[in-house]
């Protein structure tokens, strides 16, 4: 038997027996219920997001639904903006140096640190949430576009030189195309931060959204909605990362060889 | 590459291997060590390499024979060369001999003692010279030094003591990526020597070298198998290189790997590339590898 | 050549702040938006030393650094220790591996209220947080860095007669620091990040619980931008610390 197939095998039945286990320490009494819902308790959960919701009337579609769409919103506002300047900046070495420090700094405050900040000026609904996913993606995006643009091998650019090729001609159809995986990998690097984000940014002020959810589930003292809203986030981190990868694979299936030929 | 030798190189810095002009060696040389007749009688045979053989499972399909029966007797304090192509089993044969791996058949024994593992006391130099990165020349050779007896002063006593033979006592302190190959390769052998092995093992030590570098190389080999006798197994694929520094070379074909040329060179060192002695043996060799 | 570049760098990246600095006051004092709410630097300072001492800023600062060291040491401890020994030992790394691949999706963040169900308001809670901020990077590069290790290294050790823990003590893990060491530094970034939503969330100490309580009660914008200022410029010291102490411990011998 293969390795991987060996390994995926064991995965599945180390995580069965962990349920499994799970559930009869519950039901014998030596893990507490409150703390440790076990997993018929967290199915019937489940049952209950599906179909009545939780605060009622929002199901788990709908909370999830909430969340990716602040999501998208932000994100797409700091790629769309990143993606520009971050080439910008790139293309010219004083500017980059002029920037960067500022740059880095934007980059090291914590995203989550100005939800107050932004509840003063944007007030506690949507606009708020929306602005702090941008505020976290957009400075991740650009410092991977300007990372992506000056660390364009070299000997491309020669060879790009050596057939005649110079200023915006030279950038556009040698520097972009090479730059366009790393940026790519800044993309999902960006993705993820917004996702972490959103996450915290929804345990304050809201009662939609996966993160609210969570929240609201403690309050309620329902921790088996809390697991399972927890176990939904992480699935779908899992989604988007791997959706992301795949995409890659189809948009930019030159990556791979590239790095073998470089190698 | 073998036919500019056969050509003959005229260079005359070239022409006899051991001698060298103080521009091309480092000056602390002693030549008297390069001088005095090597090959003396060899004792008993040290090394038994007794109908050794190695197969790989198939990955489908039917097993892969890399060595058929290998016997062989190695006297003590000899310089042997296994001369072979690429995918001859050589580096297999090494392999087994340095216990990093074991035969399907048969077995070695070194100094009557069976080989089943790594760590016996032979000292083994690679390729890829396999120093450790974290450690500096001095730290690699002091590595080797693992006799508990010594404290921490004799280890690095020892050390400093073999990269002076070595001709590195001004590098102790660099790491391995501050070094060229050639003084990789170096620390490589000294690094082994602290073992104070009975046999020194080298999978092609100076493959991965520029020429000229091989050639400075095997100059020093030469010089340090001098001052520290050992009986040294050589694996290479260049047949000038076996001829320059053995007193024995074994020729092994490939599929399956075995003996088809067993040669005592007895020849005394050091020796010219140009030599006709040694380009008639070269000549044989030749011929039984490409026949 | 590297030092008259690294010096102009320097100056130029001071520069780019204070440009910075300026236009964002110069656009705050032109009064287009209430200075109570947008305050330019100088104002927001002023406000925050009127409202609060320093030494109740520094002690914010000191509770939160505290707590970020402790959760960070105590992920990274078990980072490492669980990732090499995943990547050494089969056995464990079949059975550890699927399990941190299920968790590791799951954001820190999501964990709150979890923690707080396990472990109270209190410390722990927190503690537990800034735990997982720090763990999963440094298992995946202790991971990563065991078994990514060349095996030429490994086949000289052996000839040296080296095996079982001595070989891992010996030669693995000093194979495996460089890629320990980016972890960490990921770690301590992340475990930084997961701070300041933490004592948002749930904390009454903290810088996060100063930026939050001055919005709760209606205090000044200043505090609160000189609070995001002051995270910003821990993380940012912090980070320059620990790569410096990296370089200096394997930037001397890793790298080509």
């Amino acid at each position: 038997m293969t390795r991987p197939a060996t390994q995926r095998i064991v995965a599945v039945l180390v995580i069965g027996l962990l349920l499994f286990v799970w559930e009869l320490a519950v039901a014998w009494g030596w893990l507490r219920v409150y703390q440790f819902p076990p997993p018929s308790r967290i199915a019937d959960g489940l049952r209950e997001m599906v179909t009545t919701g939780f605060p009622t009337g929002i199901t788990i579609w709908s909370h999830t639904l909430t969340t990716l769409w602040r999501i998208l919103q932000g994100y797409a506002a700091a790629v769309a903006l990143a993606i520009p300047v971050g080439l910008v900046i790139g293309a010219f070495p004083t500017l980059d140096r002029l920037t960067a420090s500022v740059v880095v700094f934007c980059r090291s405050v914590a995203t989550l640190s100005l939800l107050p900040l932004a509840i003063v000026w944007f007030g506690a609904g949507e606009l708020t949430k929306v602005v702090l996913i941008g505020y976290g993606c957009f400075w991740v995006m650009l410092s991977n576009v300007i990372a992506a643009v000056k660390q364009v091998d070299p000997a491309l650019v020669r060879a790009g030189r050596s057939f005649g090729l110079s200023g915006p001609r030279l950038y556009r159809e040698v520097v972009l195309p090479a730059a366009t995986p790393r940026m790519f990998a800044g993309a999902r690097m960006a993705l993820g931060v917004g996702f972490m984000v959103i996450v915290g940014a929804e345990m304050i002020g809201t009662i939609e959204g996966l993160g609210a959810l969570i929240m609201e589930a403690r309050s309620f003292y329902r921790s088996e909605i809390t697991i399972l809203g927890m176990a939904v986030i992480g699935l779908l981190g899992f989604a988007i990362s791997g959706g992301l990868g795949w995409l890659q694979g189809r948009l930019l299936p030159w990556e791979s060889g590239l790095d073998a030929v470089r190698r | 590459m073998e036919d500019a030798f056969r050509g003959g190189i005229r260079n005359a810095a070239l022409r006899h291997v051991c001698v060298r002009t103080p521009s091309v060696m480092p000056a602390r040389v002693d030549h008297d060590a390069v001088a005095p007749a090597f090959g003396g009688a060899p004792s008993d045979a040290i090394i038994e390499i007794d109908g050794v053989t190695k197969r790989f499972p198939g990955r489908p399909g039917p097993a892969v024979t890399v060595l058929d029966p290998i016997v062989l007797r190695i006297a003590d304090n000899a310089f042997v060369s296994i001369v072979g192509r690429s995918g001859c089993g050589k580096t297999t044969l090494l392999n087994i001999l340095a216990g990093l791996e074991t035969p399907s058949d048969g077995e070695v024994r070194i100094a009557g003692i069976p080989v089943r593992g790594p760590g016996q006391g032979q000292g083994v130099v690679f390729q890829q010279h396999a120093l450790f990165p974290w450690l500096t020349a001095a730290g690699n050779v002091a590595f080797g030094c693992r006799d508990p007896a010594l404290s921490k002063a004799d280890r690095a006593e020892r050390a400093a003591e073999l990269l002076r033979l070595v001709g590195l006592e001004d590098a102790a302190a660099k790491y391995p990526r501050e070094m060229s190959g050639g003084m990789q390769q170096r620390v490589a052998i000294a690094r082994a020597l602290a073992l104070d092995p009975r046999i020194l093992l080298m999978d092609e030590p100076f493959g991965a070298l520029d020429e000229l570098t091989r050639i400075e190389m095997q100059h020093e080999l030469l010089r340090i198998w001098s001052a520290r006798r050992k009986t040294v197994v050589f694996v290479t694929h260049s047949i000038s290189e076996a001829l320059i520094l053995s007193d024995r070379i074994i020729v092994l074909a490939a599929n399956p790997g075995r003996v088809i040329l067993d040669l005592d060179v007895d020849l005394p060192r050091p020796r010219g590339r140009a030599d006709p002695a040694l380009l008639a043996h070269y000549e044989r060799i030749w011929a039984e590898i490409s026949a | 050549m590297s030092g008259v570049r690294a010096g102009s760098d320097a100056l130029l990246g001071l520069a780019g702040i204070c440009i910075a600095l300026l236009a964002w006051e110069a656009a705050a004092r032109s009064g287009a938006v209430d200075p109570a709410i947008f305050p330019s630097p100088t104002q927001a300072i002023a406000a925050a030393t009127a409202r609060l001492g320093l030494a109740d800023v520094a002690g914010h600062a000191a509770w939160s650094m505290a707590r970020v060291t402790g959760g960070f040491l105590l992920g990274t401890v078990a980072g490492v220790v669980i990732g090499v020994a995943a990547g050494w030992y089969r056995g464990f790394g079949l059975v550890a591996r699927p399990l941190i691949e299920l968790l590791r999706p799951i954001p820190p963040l999501a964990w709150i209220p979890l923690a707080i169900i396990w472990f109270g308001l209190g410390e722990p809670s927190k503690l537990f947080i800034i735990f997982l901020g720090a763990f999963f990077p440094v298992v995946t590069a202790a991971y990563h860095g065991v078994t990514n290790i060349d095996p030429g290294l490994i086949r000289a050790a052996q000839t040296f007669g080296l095996r079982g823990p001595a070989l891992l003590w010996r030669v693995a893990i000093p194979a495996a620091a460089p890629d320990l060491a980016t972890g960490i530094r990921i770690g301590w970034g992340l475990s930084f990040g997961v701070l300041v939503a933490a004592e948002l969330i749930a904390a009454d100490r903290g810088l996060g619980y100063m930026i939050i309580n001055e919005r709760n009660t209606g205090g000044s914008v200043g505090v609160i931008i000189v609070g995001i200022l002051i995270i910003g410029m821990l993380n940012l010291g912090t980070d320059a610390m620990i790569a410096r102490a990296i370089d200096w411990k394997i930037g001397r011998w890793h790298g080509n």
